[in-house]
C-alpha cells in the first residue's frame, strides 16, 4: 500500500480546509451542502484507507458507514429541506465577504501561532496538517456564528465535527470502530432532529433566517 | 443485574409507550412503574457501592461512589417527575392544551432522556459518556419545544445549537485526553480508569488545553456563565417535570463528566489549574445569575437562573477542594431536590394561573394552599436559609475557600445576599396577597401534589440527618477532589 506521508496528509487537510473556506463564500445552499459532502468524502476515504492498512473488517464497516451517513444520507436530507422550502440561496451573513475573509485569515494565523503551537507535539512530523485542522475547527465555529441561515449553521456544526475527526486522524487518535459507528449514529439522529426543527422554524417564522427568532427577547 | 435493569427498563418503557393506543392510563402506568423499578434497581446498586466501593457490569458499565450519588439523584427525581407528569399531562389534556399523541411523544422521550442520563453516568468510556450526554440533548429538544409555540421552538433551536457546539468542543478535549492511552497502544475501548492510569504521561500543555475544551464543552451543558445563554430559555419553556429534570439532574450529570476529567488533569499537572478555573467560572456564574434573579419577570426563568447560580456554587466548592468538594457534592443533592420541588410547584401554579409572569401571579397560598407552602419551603431552601441543608453546604464551601480565596468568598457572600433579596421580593409577591382575578381555590389532584411533598420531605430529612453510610459514600466520592 502507498504510505500516507505527511505531505499527503497536508494535501488532504488543505482540501478539507479549503472546503470550509468555500462554505463561507458560497451563496447557494446547494453549494454549501456539496462542499460538506466533498469534505466528508475525503474523511471517509482516509478512514477507509486506515481500515485497509489495519486489515480490520470492523474499521471497514465504520468507514462505509461514514460514507453512507455523511456523503449520502445527510446531503440527501438537506437537499430535501432545500426543495421543500425552496431555499435556493443562503441567507446573509453578519459580516460582509471581505470582512469574513479577513477574519478567516486571522483565525488561520491564530491556529499557527504559539498559542496552539505546542499541540503539534501530538504528531511533530505532521505539524502543518495539525495546524490546518485546528484552523478548520476555528473556521467551522465562525461559520456557525457568522451565518444567519439555520441550514448553514447546521452544516457548520457538522463541519466542526469533521474538523475534529480530521484532527484526530492526523494526530493518530482514532477510536475503535464501535465508537465511530456510535458517534455516526449520534450525528445521524442529530441531523434528523435539526432538520425537523428547521422545518418547524420555517413553518412558524416563514424563513430559515435565525435573525427572525426574536420571541424570547420580546417576552 | 441491577445495572442491567437500570439501562433496560427505560428502554423497554419507551418502546412500550410507543405502542400504546389512545389510553393515557396505560402510558401513566408504564411511566410510574418503570421509574419506580429504576429507583429500586438504583437503590440496590447504591447499597452495593456502599458495601464494596465499586459495582461493574462487564467492561462497559460501572458505578463508583460519585456515580452512585448522581444515579441516585437521577432515579429519585426521575421517579417523582414521572409520577407528577401523569397528573400534570392529564390536566393539560383536560384543558385541551395537548392531545393524546403529544402525551405519548412526551413519555417516549422522557424514558429515553432518563436512559441517556443513566448511561452517561454509568459508562466506563469517556466517548460513550459523550455520546450519551449528546443523546440527552437530542431527547430533550422536542420536550423543550413541546407546546409548539414560536418561543418554545426558538428556545429548543438555541438549546440544540449551543449545546451541540459546546459538546463538540468537549469531544475535541476528550480526544486530547485520550492521546497517552492511544499512544501506549491501548487496545479496544479506553475507559475512565485507563485514562487516569495514563494521566501522568499527558503533556502539561495538552492537559491544560484539553481541560479548557472540556470545561467549555461540558460547562455549556452545566450552564456555567458565559456558556449559559441557552439554559434560562430551555428550562423555562419545557413542561414543568422536564424543567425539574433538566435543572435538578441533567446539570449534575454533565458536572460529573467534568469532574471525571478534572481528576485526570489533576494527576497530570496537579490540582491548581483546574481548581482556579472552576473558582473563576463559579464566581462569575453566581454573580451574573444573582443580578438577573433580582430583576427577573418570569418565575420559571427565575428558577432557571437560580440553577446557574447553584452550579456556580458547586463549581466554587470543587474549586476550593477538600471540605469544599464534600460540601459541593452535598449541595448538588440539596439543589436537585429543592429545584425539583420548585419547578414542580411552578407547574401547578402555571396550570392554575395560565401565566409565567410574576406580576400575573398573586396569592398562591390562598388559591393553591399546599403548592404555596411547598413553593415557599423551596424558596427558603434554595436561598440557603437555615435550617435547610443548603445553608450548611454554602457555609462550608465558603469556609473552605476563606483562607485561599478571601476576595472570592466576600464577593460570593455579597451576591448571595442579593439572590436572597431578589428571591424574597418575587416569592412574597407570588405567594402572599390576593389574586387579581377570581379563581377557584384548591389543588388539582393528588398526582400533582404527592410527588412534590415526598421530595420536600426528603429534602427536610437529609437537611437534618445524613446516615453514616451516605456520609461515607460522599466522602469516598470526593476524596480525590
Amino acid at each position: 500500500m502507498i504510505p500516507i506521508t505527511p505531505q499527503i496528509l497536508f494535501f488532504l487537510e488543505t482540501m478539507l480546509f479549503a472546503s470550509v473556506v468555500f462554505m463561507h463564500i458560497a451563496k447557494k445552499n446547494s453549494g454549501v451542502i456539496f462542499l460538506y459532502a466533498a469534505q466528508s468524502l475525503i474523511i471517509a476515504i482516509a478512514l477507509f484507507y486506515s481500515s485497509l492498512k489495519e486489515a480490520s473488517l470492523l474499521l471497514v464497516v465504520a468507514a462505509v458507514a461514514t460514507f453512507l451517513v455523511k456523503v449520502i444520507i445527510v446531503p440527501y436530507f438537506f437537499s430535501g429541506l432545500i426543495k421543500k422550502h425552496r431555499l435556493q440561496f443562503s441567507v446573509s451573513t453578519y459580516l460582509n465577504t471581505p470582512m469574513t475573509l479577513i477574519v478567516l485569515a486571522l483565525l488561520t494565523a491564530f491556529s499557527y501561532s504559539h498559542f496552539f503551537g505546542p499541540l503539534t507535539i501530538l504528531a511533530p512530523d505532521k505539524e502543518n496538517a495539525l495546524s490546518l485542522a485546528i484552523a478548520m475547527v476555528l473556521i467551522s465555529i465562525f461559520l456557525i456564528i457568522n451565518r444567519k441561515g439555520a441550514l448553514s449553521q447546521m452544516v457548520g456544526i457538522l463541519s466542526l465535527e469533521n474538523a475534529i475527526v480530521s484532527f484526530a486522524y492526523v494526530a493518530g487518535l482514532e477510536t475503535t470502530a464501535g465508537l465511530q459507528v456510535g458517534i455516526l449514529f449520534d450525528i445521524f439522529i442529530w441531523v434528523v432532529i435539526a432538520s425537523v426543527f428547521a422545518s418547524m422554524i420555517y413553518r412558524h417564522f416563514g424563513s430559515l433566517n435565525v435573525s427572525v427568532l426574536k420571541h424570547l427577547k420580546e417576552e | 443485574m441491577a445495572l442491567f435493569l437500570i439501562i433496560i427498563i427505560p428502554l423497554i418503557a419507551s418502546v412500550a409507550s410507543f405502542f400504546v393506543k389512545k389510553d393515557m392510563r396505560v402510558l401513566s402506568f408504564i411511566a410510574v412503574s418503570a421509574s419506580f423499578l429504576e429507583l429500586t434497581a438504583t437503590l440496590v446498586t447504591v447499597a452495593s457501592v456502599m458495601d464494596s466501593g465499586l459495582y461493574r457490569l462487564n467492561g462497559y458499565f460501572f458505578v463508583d461512589a460519585l456515580g452512585a450519588v448522581i444515579i441516585m439523584l437521577v432515579a429519585v427525581v426521575g421517579a417523582m417527575a414521572s409520577w407528577y407528569s401523569t397528573g400534570y399531562l392529564k390536566l393539560e389534556v383536560a384543558k385541551r392544551i395537548i392531545g393524546f399523541s403529544r402525551v405519548r411523544q412526551y413519555f417516549i422521550l422522557l424514558h429515553l432522556f432518563l436512559l441517556a442520563m443513566f448511561f452517561a453516568v454509568m459508562s466506563t468510556s469517556p466517548i460513550l459518556t459523550w455520546i450519551a450526554i449528546e443523546a440527552t440533548t437530542l431527547s430533550t429538544a422536542f420536550l423543550i419545544s413541546f407546546y409548539n409555540k414560536p418561543s418554545a421552538i426558538e428556545a429548543a433551536w438555541k438549546y440544540l445549537m449551543i449545546n451541540s457546539v459546546g459538546l463538540l468542543l468537549g469531544f475535541f478535549g476528550t480526544f486530547l485526553f485520550l492521546y497517552p492511552s492511544i499512544h501506549a497502544g491501548f487496545p479496544g475501548l479506553i475507559s475512565w480508569h485507563d485514562m487516569l492510569s495514563h494521566a501522568s504521561a499527558l503533556d502539561p500543555f495538552i492537559a491544560r488545553m484539553a481541560f479548557i475544551f472540556i470545561l467549555i464543552g461540558y460547562g455549556t451543558k452545566v450552564g456555567l456563565v458565559p456558556m449559559h445563554t441557552w439554559l434560562p430559555d430551555a428550562h423555562s419553556k419545557a413542561p414543568a417535570p422536564i424543567s425539574s429534570l433538566l435543572s435538578g439532574v441533567l446539570l449534575n450529570v454533565a458536572f460529573l463528566a467534568l469532574l471525571r476529567f478534572k481528576s485526570v488533569v489533576d494527576v497530570a499537572i496537579g490540582p491548581y489549574f483546574s481548581r482556579e478555573l472552576l473558582v473563576f467560572f463559579g464566581v462569575i456564574s453566581i454573580s451574573v445569575a444573582a443580578f438577573i434573579i433580582f430583576s427577573q419577570k418570569s418565575y420559571k426563568r427565575l428558577l432557571a437562573y437560580s440553577s446557574i447560580e447553584h452550579m456556580g456554587i458547586v463549581a466554587l466548592g470543587f474549586g476550593f477542594g477538600g471540605a469544599g468538594a464534600f460540601a459541593a457534592l452535598l449541595h448538588m443533592i440539596y439543589h436537585a431536590l429543592t429545584k425539583s420541588v420548585l419547578f414542580l410547584s411552578a407547574g401547578n401554579i402555571l396550570v392554575k394561573y395560565g401565566s409565567t409572569k410574576i406580576r400575573n401571579v398573586k396569592g398562591v397560598l390562598t388559591v393553591l394552599p399546599v403548592t404555596g407552602i411547598l413553593f415557599f419551603i423551596g424558596f427558603l431552601a434554595i436561598t440557603g436559609v437555615p435550617p435547610f441543608g443548603t445553608f450548611v453546604t454554602e457555609f462550608s464551601i465558603l469556609s473552605a475557600g476563606i483562607k485561599t480565596h478571601p476576595t472570592t468568598v466576600i464577593i460570593t457572600l455579597s451576591v448571595l445576599a442579593l439572590v436572597f433579596v431578589g428571591f424574597l421580593r418575587h416569592v412574597v409577591s407570588i405567594t402572599f396577597g390576593n389574586s387579581d382575578i377570581p379563581m377557584a381555590k384548591g389543588e388539582s389532584g393528588l398526582d400533582t401534589i404527592v410527588p412534590i411533598m415526598l421530595l420536600a420531605a426528603l429534602l427536610i430529612i437529609v437537611s437534618f440527618f445524613i446516615p453514616a453510610s451516605m456520609r461515607s459514600l460522599l466522602h469516598s466520592a470526593t476524596i480525590n477532589y
